[in-house]
């Protein structure tokens, strides 16, 4: 059975501010990912430089392999310095774990990781250096299959200051939390998260006092999705195709009303419409048997690369009900994504004067593949 | 089992023509008249995109529909 690591965040601003002074960074290779996180001084635009600027630094030369040092004196060395408080500081967190499951954890002025092991949250084995001036923390270890480890900032372990509490939750009170919140739902990393966040806003009394982010990650079995977009050129290849799909393992997805109508037709089952939408350009969907989604083709394929075009690694799927976030959530949470696209084009759309960007389905699928790729996902295209 | 059929296609051309807007017209119609009528969606009615947005009612096709026309059709064929 084949694992696969995953990692999601959230990052919650100060109250008031428009974006948040916390920066994640996640960069994924064939054999291992990276993860960055980094909490610039202070909040606003300002501390978002900051831990942009550091974030950004780190991941890339991590990704290159440079030694610690050098990636503490470019990132010392760049920098602004702050004109208030006349430093230039921004704390620094990053994880790099190989394909053998072995972590390696380095620490600088952030709060201490929470490793989620046989039900109790504890802290990592640490060793303590100095490099540039800075304390730094590291650690290392063997990532186990059911092990869950959470990144924090500052402002989690401060959550509730100006809040509920006088002086915050603390590390001892967090560690508590992903205790009671990881034994609630076990099987979903999201709902952890989502959850956590919600926690520790409700002890800053929904008006945090500081920007927070909280990373979460995990190894979970691998996922496939199949979609099944377009009708097959040749009409031969209608119940092949129908039937191969029907029994695929994974999740399985059809795009396009005829395509769902041929599906329906040599399957011999009945294809449910819904009779209102979510979103006014988002057509409808509908219900198959055997299949997780069936939606319109076009108009969602456009949709699910505009929301793909915009994701950054690690952030949470939106929760919408319409046809193409459903389309996107699947895609986003699959590991192996594998297309079966049939060219035959449809009479009627040549005849209409169709904006050019809605193009036509198989340059979609393509661009589509692409932005799944740069996320460093499976992907498979055969075509009919 | 109502006496009247209503069938609005959601296709692409016809969801790009409007349809959403003739089902917001019959979500919206007086709950009499609404509980007379089955309404469906389906993918392409009568393979005439190119009058999108097509709808049948009674078994009867009709193309290029706005919500006006919509509302007069179920109003002069309403059994």
């Amino acid at each position: 059975m084949e694992l696969v690591f995953e990692e999601f965040y959230q990052s919650i601003p100060k109250f008031g501010q428009e974006v948040c002074g916390d920066n994640v960074e996640i960069i994924k290779k064939e054999n291992k990912t990276i993860i960055v996180l980094s909490d610039g001084l202070g909040s606003g635009i300002k501390a978002n430089i900051l831990s942009t600027l550091t974030s950004k630094i780190a991941s890339g030369l991590i990704a290159k392999e440079l030694p610690l040092q050098e990636i503490l004196s470019t990132i010392l060395a760049t920098l602004p310095v702050c004109e208030i408080r006349g430093i230039a500081y921004a704390t620094l967190a990053f994880l790099v774990i190989d394909s053998e499951h072995n972590l390696r954890l380095i620490e600088i002025d952030s709060p201490a990781a929470f490793l989620y092991r046989d039900g109790k949250v504890v802290k990592l084995n640490y060793q303590e250096y100095e490099l540039e001036d800075k304390k730094i923390r590291e650690a290392r270890f063997k990532f186990r299959k059911t092990d869950r480890l959470f990144l924090v900032s500052d402002g989690v372990t401060h959550a509730g200051i100006g809040g509920l509490l006088n002086f915050g939750l603390g590390w001892e009170g967090v560690a508590r939390e992903i205790c009671r919140v990881v034994k609630q739902n076990p099987a979903d990393l999201k709902y952890a998260i989502n959850k956590l966040v919600k926690i520790f806003n409700t002890f800053y009394n929904d008006k945090a006092g500081d920007d927070f982010t909280i990373i979460g990650m995990r190894y979970r079995k691998k996922r496939t999705v199949n979609i099944w977009s377009g009708p097959p050129l040749a009409q031969e290849h209608d119940k092949y195709l129908a039937q191969k799909i029907a029994g695929l393992e994974g999740q399985k997805i059809i795009s396009g009303g005829t395509t769902a109508q041929i599906a329906a037709r040599e399957l011999g089952l009945e294809l449910k419409t819904s009779l209102n939408y979510y979103k006014r350009d988002v057509p409808p969907i509908s219900q198959l048997a055997g299949f997780d989604l069936v939606t319109e083709g076009l108009l969602t394929l456009n949709k699910v690369l505009a929301t793909l075009k915009q994701y950054k690694p690690g952030q949470i799927p939106v929760n919408a009900r319409d046809g193409a976030s459903l389309f996107t959530k699947s895609l986003l949470e699959s590991d192996s994504v594998r297309f079966f696209v049939g060219r035959a084009v449809n009479e009627s759309h040549q005849s209409l004067n169709l904006p050019i960007d809605l193009g036509i389905r198989s340059q979609i699928i393509s661009q589509i593949a692409e932005q799944l790729r740069r996320l460093k996902k499976e992907v498979t295209i055969a075509w009919f | 089992m109502a006496k009247n059929k209503l069938e609005i296609c959601i296709g692409t051309p016809c969801y790009l023509m409007g349809a959403a807007d003739l089902m917001d017209t019959f979500n919206s119609l007086e709950t009499e008249l609404k509980s007379a009528i089955d309404f469906k969606t389906c993918h392409c009615l009568a393979e005439e995109c190119e009058q999108a947005p097509v709808i049948s009612f009674n078994d009867k096709i009709y193309h290029d529909i706005n919500p006006e026309k919509l509302y007069k059709i179920i109003r002069e064929n309403i059994r």
